[in-house]
């Protein structure tokens, strides 16, 4: 038996054995790779030749203006963006909620942008938001407002690259369905009769019961948020001045264009660290307002 | 029906078909620059709709850009082996973690849970170094070889679909001669068609999309996937308007085209795992 037994766990190793090979490789070792050039003076992505400098990087992290400017950005697609971008998934996913004929169809078509490539997207809000011959620029125009240079103003890009998420955020609203579908249907029919307003069945049934959910979207738009960066290259470059410069855009500067590779690394793990902090304060703070079925 | 129905009904479209003019626009946008000539898109005011439809776009873009088809193809062959090697490697991880009462199995499943809460863009650098060292830069090896080894979501996904599975089926199959291998491929595999679907189609789709991986690991223009092949035509075309439409039109039609035939999967894997990539 206790052979039989050994033998069972050498198979079960072998089953598990891509994920092993795949964890160390592609995950512990980058990882280690990274906690340890942050204490060096790298200047190249692996380079062999470098000094220890202890924390250095860690203290000079903030000496950089540009990285603190990409920092505040961050935080304000962080605080901006998660709450808005949150409430767009859920005000469409009410919206597609109705209980009208032809409904899949139109949950058919607010997915599509979604599925659309990122490059692609940024093709095609270039074309809407196209200062010259952008259909929005034509249609303000014709409501008498004066070309707005959206993708190239400072003050625009930002909110630009807000919407753009809310545009991409079916797979939030899918979920926001799937939660307010396992609402039970008597807690709304027992208001009705209590005579309570759509409002506050709103507030009182429809937000707690799904608010699982909201707690689970909001912790993915927020490390998504901490993390952008792809649209912000692709859209302007991060500009203009820096305006939409995030944080792992500052990253990949360091990395390969600035020749600081191990303040990148720096970066990487102070980035790392914060998404760890926001994302357990997340945790605690909703404990108070989560609220989950069966659950004393 | 009587008229407070009804008025609740029209508010109900009308909401609806202002949100879906607001979402839809964008596409529609696209379709009416691609389907112009380069001259009407410099019309000001702008036309709504082209004054004649044409298709030069499609011929500027491949005369601008011969290599077009070439990315097309890539795209094609890396989302193929990536759906391939998802399949394969998660379901016989998750065979593993769900079949064997092993203590080793309640170590290491919540380490695999945990990677995937590890966001990715940290490990975008450190991966660079590990895939120069392996002289992988410029090949399509970074982008296949980790869906061969596991992913950590379609592990989770297949896991949860073989705790379904009754363990009375895997006695029956020992009753009758067969071994741990038998169950897996005879039994357990043949019943999760549906999860099998859902990786294949969802991990095909997230390779398709992905645009940071191809960026940073692949330089040369003629292993590039579509979409960063797009993203050099941005560059080269930027003044050509309908021909980059026509460009992003060529890149979002077989997503398209999948969507509409297998919806059912997509939105099932977007609910299970709570993303799209």
């Amino acid at each position: 038996m206790n052979r039989l037994r050994k033998y069972d766990t050498l198979l079960f190793f072998l089953f598990i054995l891509p994920w092993i090979i795949g964890f160390i490789t592609f995950f512990l070792f980058p990882f280690g790779t990274s906690v340890f050039y942050a204490f060096t003076d790298a200047r190249l992505p692996g380079a062999t030749n470098f000094n220890f400098v202890g924390i250095d990087n860690f203290t000079h992290m903030m000496d950089d203006p540009i990285f603190l400017k990409s920092l505040m950005n961050t935080m304000f697609f962080v605080v901006f963006g998660v709450p808005i971008v949150t409430a767009g998934m859920l005000g469409l996913a009410m919206l597609l909620n109705f209980n009208v004929k032809g409904i899949a169809l139109f949950r058919t078509f607010f997915y599509l942008p979604t599925l659309v490539p990122i490059v692609a997207t940024v093709i095609i809000w270039r074309l809407v938001f196209n200062s010259e011959f952008g259909i929005l620029n034509a249609g303000l125009g014709a409501l008498g407002i004066g070309k707005v240079d959206w993708i190239g103003g400072e003050h625009t890009i930002k909110p630009i690259i807000i919407m753009l998420q809310v545009w991409i955020s079916g797979s939030g609203v899918l979920i926001f369905l799937a939660a307010l579908k396992n609402v039970p249907r008597h807690l709304y029919e027992a208001a009705a009769i209590d005579g309570a307003s759509g409002i506050r069945r709103f507030f009182q049934i429809t937000l707690p019961m799904i608010s699982p959910s909201i707690l689970f979207v909001i912790i993915i738009q927020t490390m998504y948020n901490f993390q952008m960066f792809t649209e912000a290259l692709l859209l302007s470059k991060g500009g203009p001045n820096y305006s939409a410069y995030t944080f792992v855009y500052n990253i990949y500067k360091s990395a390969f264009t600035d020749l600081k590779f191990s303040m990148a690394m720096t970066q990487s793990i102070f980035l790392f660290a914060v998404i760890s902090l926001v994302t357990l304060i997340l945790m605690k703070v909703s404990n108070r307002f989560v609220y989950y079925e069966g659950e004393r | 029906m009587n008229s407070r129905k009804i008025a609740v009904k029209a508010s109900q479209y009308t909401m609806l078909i202002v949100a879906l003019m607001l979402f839809a626009g964008p596409l529609v946008w696209m379709l009416s620059t691609m389907l112009k000539t380069k001259a009407e898109t410099y019309k000001v005011p702008p036309t709504v709709l082209p004054d004649t439809f044409s298709l030069e776009a499609f011929e500027r873009l491949f005369a601008v850009q011969p290599m077009m088809w070439q990315w097309i193809q890539n795209s094609f062959i890396i989302s193929f082996f990536v759906a391939a090697g998802a399949v394969v490697s998660s379901s016989l991880v998750a065979y593993g973690f769900s079949r064997f009462a092993t203590k080793y199995r309640n170590i290491l499943f919540p380490v695999v849970l945990v990677t995937l809460m590890i966001p990715p863009s940290i490990m975008m650098i450190p991966s660079y170094v590990l895939f120069s060292k392996l002289n992988w830069i410029d090949t399509w090896l970074p982008l296949i070889v980790p869906a061969w080894l596991g992913g950590a979501y379609y592990i989770f996904l297949f896991r949860q679909f073989f705790m379904t599975i009754p363990q009375e089926l895997d006695e029956a199959t020992y009753l009758d001669g067969g071994n741990r291998w038998t169950v897996y491929a005879r039994v357990i595999m043949p019943l999760s068609k549906p999860i099998i679907m859902t990786t294949i189609i969802f991990a095909f789709v997230n390779s398709w999309l992905d645009f940071l991986g191809p960026f940073l690991y692949i330089k040369n223009p003629e292993m590039f996937t579509l979409s960063v092949g797009l993203q050099l035509l941005i560059g080269q075309t930027s003044q050509d308007l309908p021909a980059l439409a026509a460009g992003a039109f060529i890149s979002i039609v077989p997503i398209g085209l999948l969507y509409l035939f297998a919806q059912r999967y997509i939105v099932e894997g977007v609910v299970l795992t709570g993303t799209k990539g």
